[in-house]
Formats: C-alpha cells, structure tokens, sequence
C-alpha cells in the first residue's frame, strides 16, 4: 500500500517506451471490464494486476488524498470475504500483494502459484464491488495514512521541495497536488467520502484486468467472465480536463533545512503529453537522454566529467495522461547559486543541441531502447505493470505492441527539432534544497 | 530490428522438475546452472566473500569504492567507450559492496554474448583506476554520503549498525566517511581488488539461453585469471551485541526508529524455526504481529517490520519503523511486548501451518526470471545449503511442529536482549 510518486514512474518509463511483443490478448466484458492476458508458461507462477484508470486525478477540490486512501480501505474485507480474508489467503498459499496510487491510476497486484487462480480471480472481484468499511477502519486508516505522509514527505526536506515545485508549476490541475493528499485534507477526509468514491468509481467499466504468467487465454476468459458478470457497470469516470496558464514569471522555489548535508538542485518542465504525440513525445526522450540520461550523456560528460562543476545529475520523463513533465536534479560539487547552475544549464542545452547530438548517439540511444524492451519481458509482473500503465494513461495496446516501429522512424532531424522546441519551454520552475 | 523468439519453453511446474547442472570450467571453477531458452537472456550472479568487513584500517570504503570502479573503464577502453560498448550491446553490469561480500550481476543479450562476456572479463580482471575516475567516484562517494546524512531513515540505519554491532567490523558505515575515502590512494585500490577478487571466495550461479560448451567458456574467461588466496575472509561471531536503548538527536517530526535482536546463521539447523518465527513477528508482511498489532488495530506507524540478517557464522533479527515523536516511546514498548508475548507464550498451531504454507508457497516465485533463477542458484552455493537444497527445503519446514518451535523462541527470543537506536526528537513518555 504505497504511494506512486515520482520515482516508481520514471523507473518504468524506460522500460515502457520500446518494442515489446508481449502477444497480449485482449477482451472486454459486456459490462466494461477490460481483461488482458499475457501467456509464459515458465513458472507455474501468475500475476494479476488489476489497473483502475482514475488515481488522485478525479477528486474534487479539498479532497487530495482520497483516491490514495481509497486504495489502503480496499483491504478490509468484504461480507462474503470479511476483514483480512484475501490478505490471509494470499499469504497461506506464498503469494504477496501490494497496491500503488498515481495521478491517472490506481493499481492492485498479486503473485501466487497458479493452482490458485480462480480462488484469486474470484477475490479481486468480490472487492471491485462488496467492500465492507467500517466508521473505526476509516478512523484508524485514517492516522496510518497521516503517518505516511509524514514519512514521506514532512520528515524529507527533498520530498517537500517536489512538492512545493509541483504546486507552482501545475497551479490548475491534479498534477500539482500531492497523490498522498495534503495534510488538512486528510484530516478532513470523511467516512462518506470514502463510500461515495467507492460506489461511484470502482466498476468494470474503469477497469482493467491483467494477468501474466502461468495462464491461458481462454481458461482466462472463463474465469473472469464467471466471476464479473453480474458486477454493473456503472459511469465511466469524467475527466474534467484543465490546463494550465503559461507561466509568465521566473519560478524559484528554495527550501533551506539544517538537516540538508548536500545541496541538489532540481528543474521541473511542463511538456507535452504521450496522448498528444507519440512520436514527438519518444523523439524528445531519446534527445533528453543523449543530453542528460545518465553517465554517458552530454551533461555528464561537461559538467561531472570535465568541468567538475556536479557529481552527478540526469532527466526523467513521467508518463502522464494530461501535461507531460520532465524533471532534472543535479548534485553540485560545492556549494553554489542556484541561478548560476540555471544559467549554466540553460547555454548548455542550446550549444549541445547545435554542438553534440549526433548520429551515432542516436543510434546507441535507439540500441537501448531496443535491448531494454527485451529485458522488459524477462519475469511476469514487469509486462504487466508496462501494459496496465500504458493503458490507463491513455495509450493502446497496439501503442505499446508496436512502439519499435515509431521508434525506427525517428530520425536526427525530428530529435533536433523537439530539443529546439523544449529549449525554447519557460514553462519550468526550478528548485534548490540547501542547508 | 526485430528478432523473432523462439520459445523452447523450459517449463519448471515443481520443484522435482527443477533441475540444475553442476559444471566445473577447464581450470576448475565451479558454478551452479540452468539452461532457459524462453528469453534471449543470459544472467550471471556472483559473490565474492569478503566485501567491506576486510577494509583497510583508517580507509572504511575502500571496498565500496573499488567496485564503484569497475565500469569506469578498462586497460583498453576509457571509461566512456567502456560505457557506451555497455549499450551497445545491451549489457547489465553492476557490483554492490554489502558488510560480508560483493555482489555481482552481469547480463547479456544471448546474440551479443561473445562481446558481452568479452567486456566482463576486462572489467573485473583489468580496471583501469585512473587517477582522475578515482578522483570523481570518490566526489560522488563522498556526495552520497552526505545525502544519507540528510536523510533520516539512512541515517537512522547507519547509526543503527554503528552502536548495535559496537566493536564488531559490521558498526562500520559501508560507503566510508569523507576523510576514510580521501585516504584512499591508487595503489590501495589495485592491491584491494586484488585481495577482493580469488577464486577461493567465489561462487557463481546462472541462468539464461546459452549453451553448456558456451558458458563454460566464458566462466572460464572471466574468472579463470583470478588467483587463490589462503587468507580466511570469513565473518567473526558477534561477541558482544548491544541492549537497551541510544538517542541521535535530530530536527524532524517523526523519529526513525531501528531495532535489533540476536539471529542465528544460515546454515544453522534451527534458521527455518527462526525464519519462520521472524515470519509470524514481523516479517511476513501484512500477516505480521507487528503490522497487525501496532499499524492496523492502533494506526501507529505506516510501516513496521523485522527481518532475519543471516550470515556466514552468525546473525541477527533486525526491525524498525517510522512515527510522530510523540508516540516513539508508545510504539517501542508495543514493540517489547510483541516480543515478551512471543517468547512467553510462543506461537499458534494455526500461525505455524500457515507460516509453512507460506514459506512452501513461495518457492516457486524464484523460477520467473532468468535473474531470479541465477541468484537462487548463487546463493544456495554461498551458504553451503547443500547440492540437495531444492528437494530438502521441503522436508525441512515440514518436519518444524508448534513443540519444536515453541521452544527454539523461548530459546532465542529475548526482549531482554532487544536494542533500539532512536534518531529524531522523541517526546518523553
């Protein structure tokens, strides 16, 4: 039961983005539920990931933190399945279980030999919609959930600096408020809050099943068809789509804590979203990547390497549904200015993009896309936590299927041509989190 | 770009269909393998015994340092070819310093493999440690453990380990500190990783689509050069543990609390009756008496749990847990309690059953990777488990009952004998 910040995105994101052919089948039940397989017999060993395609993006104003909370009561039992059942079952038989929250997602997984599936199946579905809550479940969950946020986020300085950008850079949209909730909303969060998002967004027809591993196709089907049919659909959920006003002033957000033993400078850019243009989205990551996406790339070679100005520094690419972000960090070597590291970041994407993108760097950029998607399908969670968020942000499955052949398109020029753009973006707020 | 896998599936459906090879190299080495053509993969674990419990006096880090190094470049290639070849080959290189060994992963992509074991080779045999990488991974070193000082869990973990394991080499921080890594020079790199890597502290497992004649090969290749050395690297008893309670004062509103037990090693006949024990306490998750107990009937803390730290000839029960400073002192007795509730009335027949099927259960899990399947292999080898460990695992938890148990707890389990390290700003009771 975990909050899916920053970092549990930008980890799959690279894998996300390339050839994987997982041959998952697909259907979708009368009522909405969508059910997607993906066959490796190896192990006798499934997993089932159950993506809803709504997280903290559809709570209402003073509600952050609901649908997070939402995913922590889904534990508590149902009539028929009263209290810690599923846990218990799942533990009996050597599985293991876990859920994570998100902006445009909320998902629940579990990993267990595959005698047991229909017993599984039959449990995830029995909660989608015969949960059972207490006012007491509510109240404790309630100070657990406050307890996390303040693991989080109030005892790390770097956490609430994210935040704290996120707020500015996203002044009108759930990207700027934190998954986890704010703290007097939490606290405001009620049992009837809780019961109404409940009815009103846990329903097949915002739902998709996925199961990996020791399973076919067919017996799948008979399965899920078994044990969802009688669930009514009800509405789909509404997305109300904001956007945000370009940002007309310079946005430096600085957290000075006595704790911080290492300055680390951080920039957040509003970019476009993968819904907007595939390839002009995957032609921008393999740019950012030659110019700062780990130790090989350009920024690291000028500024850890040769200047020694950092110790270390990179970019990330988040996978969203509405605006796109990309997020860099840098470790300064000593302690100095945040403009000066602005300044110097910013002469340096323009001269680079002129200067240092070339070729054959796309083409080592190309090769790791391409070998990673072959790791991607080595185990039987990874394809279908790539699947389930690729889905629920918005991408097909034939988007996923076929992403190498976008991939094989993209030349020098369409790279150029997006850095160019993304150099020109004001659309960021910088951060510094100092002593 | 586009290859088109053919699936050989090798399908493990139990345990008796698990099957491994014993294959030994031209020279001599052993290793442990499993021939799995579902993926164009190959995965290699390794381990060397040692890791930061042999570091120099006055130079703590200097293992840590050493394997920071061996991607940074060989005798041929800088450490940017040696990066970008990496790449280009879709190959997965990474070594971890932990307090009794280092860790090794490496994994190719079976077309590339020549290359890939190629590039293997030069790295653990011929790093460069050049003077200006030395000098860059040690400002990295050193930024990063300024990181794990601002960080309260980190930190909290890090003075753990110093006052619980007192005068043994475990109270040494992994990474060093800033003046231990400045002491460090070229030459105490090249002789350390001389020390750090012999045949006579390896043990190896793999998996993945290769051949027998093939893989025995590049085993050969990459480790065959390395030399045997007499010295005994193994772990010393943890004489003296620490009890009770120590502060670290720090600025935050929460506390991170750690806490620690003495264990039992791997290879000790009763480690499944700890295991299992430790299962029913505090590993097992949401299962747990601890999450149960202190998160879901009090909402105390987000997360809480113990786990057993095994090593080669000794070992310990580990915990912790975050909460707001004014419920610490109310979550360390809930915690005492736990484990005076354990030791006196000791665990359920229902508790052990399941805490079997569990441990059971879950074996399978390690055969959904080549990965999974390579470090299962390596370490089964590096606790001496024994050949037959995959059809004797069974026999052993199953041949635990509640009496036999029951009394290796009211053996070992102590709150007596219970530490806790505190840093934060806890409010008095």
């Amino acid at each position: 039961m975990k909050i899916v910040g920053i970092l549990f995105i930008l980890l799959f994101c690279f894998e996300s983005k390339s050839n994987i052919n997982f041959n998952a089948k697909s259907t979708t039940l009368e009522n909405g539920l969508r059910l997607i397989v993906v066959e490796n017999p190896r192990a006798p060993v499934v997993a089932q990931m159950m993506w809803y395609n709504f997280g903290s993006n559809i709570e209402q104003r003073g509600k952050s933190g609901l649908a997070h909370f939402m995913e922590h009561l889904m534990f508590k039992g149902t009539k028929k399945f009263p209290n810690s059942y599923y846990s218990d079952y799942l533990s009996k038989i050597g599985g293991s279980e876990n859920a994570f929250t998100s902006y445009d997602y909320t998902a629940y997984y579990q990993i267990f030999p595959s005698q047991h599936l229909e017993k599984i199946i039959e449990l995830e579905a029995d909660r989608m919609n015969n949960l059972t809550l207490t006012k007491k479940n509510v109240e404790i969950e309630k100070k657990v959930i406050l307890e996390e946020r303040f693991q989080r986020i109030e005892s790390d300085p770097s956490a609430q600096l994210d935040e704290s950008m996120r707020t500015v850079l996203f002044p009108n949209d759930y990207y700027g408020r934190p998954i986890i909730g704010w703290k007097h909303e939490i606290e405001n969060l009620s049992y009837d809050d809780v019961i109404d998002f409940y009815k009103e967004n846990y329903n097949p027809n915002n739902a998709i099943l996925i199961l990996s591993g020791d399973i076919k196709f067919k017996n799948a089907k008979k399965l899920v068809n078994k044990y969802y049919k009688s669930i009514k659909s009800s509405q789909k959920i509404k997305l109300n789509k904001l956007n945000n006003p370009d940002l007309k002033t310079s946005t430096n957000v600085e957290l000075s804590n006595e704790n911080v033993k290492q300055q680390i400078w951080k920039r957040i850019y509003r970019t476009k979203s993968y819904n907007d243009s595939m390839t002009q989205s995957i032609a921008l990551d393999l740019g950012m990547k030659i110019l700062a996406g780990g130790t090989s790339s350009l920024l690291y070679e000028e500024f850890v390497n040769k200047k020694r100005f950092f110790n270390g520094g990179r970019f990330f690419q988040g996978l969203t549904k509405g605006n796109g972000y990309i997020y860099f960090y840098a470790i300064p070597n000593k302690k100095v200015e945040q403009s000066e590291i602005s300044d110097l970041l910013d002469k340096f994407i323009v001269q680079a993009i002129d200067e240092g993108i070339s070729e054959e760097k796309l083409i080592l950029e190309k090769k790791k896309y391409y070998f990673d998607s072959i790791y991607g399908m080595d185990g039987i969670l990874k394809p279908a936590e790539i699947i389930g968020e690729a889905l629920t942000i918005g991408l097909s499955l034939d988007d996923i299927e076929n992403w190498n052949d976008k991939l094989d398109k993209i030349n020098l020029e369409m790279v150029k041509k997006e850095l160019k753009e993304f150099s020109k973006n004001r659309n960021f707020v910088t951060g510094n989190l100092k002593n | 770009m586009r290859f088109i896998f053919l699936f050989f599936l090798l399908i493990f459906k139990n345990l008796d269909a698990f099957e491994y090879k014993n294959l030994k190299t031209n020279s001599g080495i052993e290793f442990w393998f499993v021939e799995d053509k579902s993926i164009p993969i190959v995965s290699v674990s390794f381990s060397f015994r040692g890791g930061s419990s042999i570091d120099i006096k006055d130079k703590n880090g200097i293992s840590n340092l050493m394997t920071s190094l061996l991607d940074e470049g060989t005798r041929n290639l800088t450490s940017k070819q040696f990066k970008n070849e990496m790449k280009m080959n879709g190959m997965k290189l990474s070594f971890s310093t932990q307090k009794d060994k280092i860790d090794g992963v490496f994994q190719i992509i079976s077309a590339q493999a020549k290359d890939g074991f190629d590039l293997f080779y030069e790295a653990l045999n011929h790093p460069s440690f050049n003077e200006v990488d030395i000098n860059r991974v040690k400002r990295q070193v050193i930024s990063s453990i300024k990181i794990d000082e601002s960080d309260l869990s980190t930190l909290a973990s890090n003075k753990f380990n110093q006052h619980f394991f007192k005068d043994h080499v475990f109270s040494n921080n992994i990474k060093g500190s800033e003046e231990s890594i400045k002491n460090i020079t070229r030459t105490d790199l090249v002789n350390f990783h001389k020390r750090s890597f012999v045949k006579n502290n390896l043990v190896i497992g793999v998996a993945g689509n290769i051949n027998v004649n093939k893989i025995k090969k590049y085993i050969e290749l990459v480790f065959g050069e390395l030399k045997d050395n007499q010295q005994n690297y193994s772990i010393k008893q943890f004489k003296a543990l620490s009890v009770g309670q120590k502060m670290f004062e720090m600025k935050t509103p929460q506390s991170s609390v750690l806490f620690g037990h003495p264990g039992l090693e791997r290879n000790n006949e009763n480690f499944f009756a700890l295991r299992i024990a430790n299962y029913i306490l505090g590993g097992g998750g949401f299962q747990s008496r601890l999450y149960k107990n202190i998160r879901e009937k009090k909402g105390l803390v987000y997360s809480i749990y113990s786990y057993l730290l095994s090593y080669e000839n000794d070992g310990v029960i580990v915990g912790g847990f975050q909460t707001r400073n004014k419920s610490v002192f109310q979550t360390i007795e809930n915690v005492k309690n736990e484990w005076k509730k354990l030791n006196k009335r000791g665990i359920t027949k229902s508790e052990l059953d399941n805490a079997k099927a569990y441990f059971n259960g879950s074996f399978t899990r390690n055969f959904t990777s080549t990965l999974s399947i390579a470090r299962l292999l390596q370490v089964v080898q590096y606790y001496e488990l024994g050949a037959d460990y995959f059809i004797k695992r069974e026999k052993i938890i199953n041949s635990l009952n509640l009496e036999k148990v029951n009394g290796i707890i009211s053996e070992y389990f102590s709150n007596e004998k219970l530490f806790f390290m505190i840093v934060g700003e806890p409010e008095k009771k």
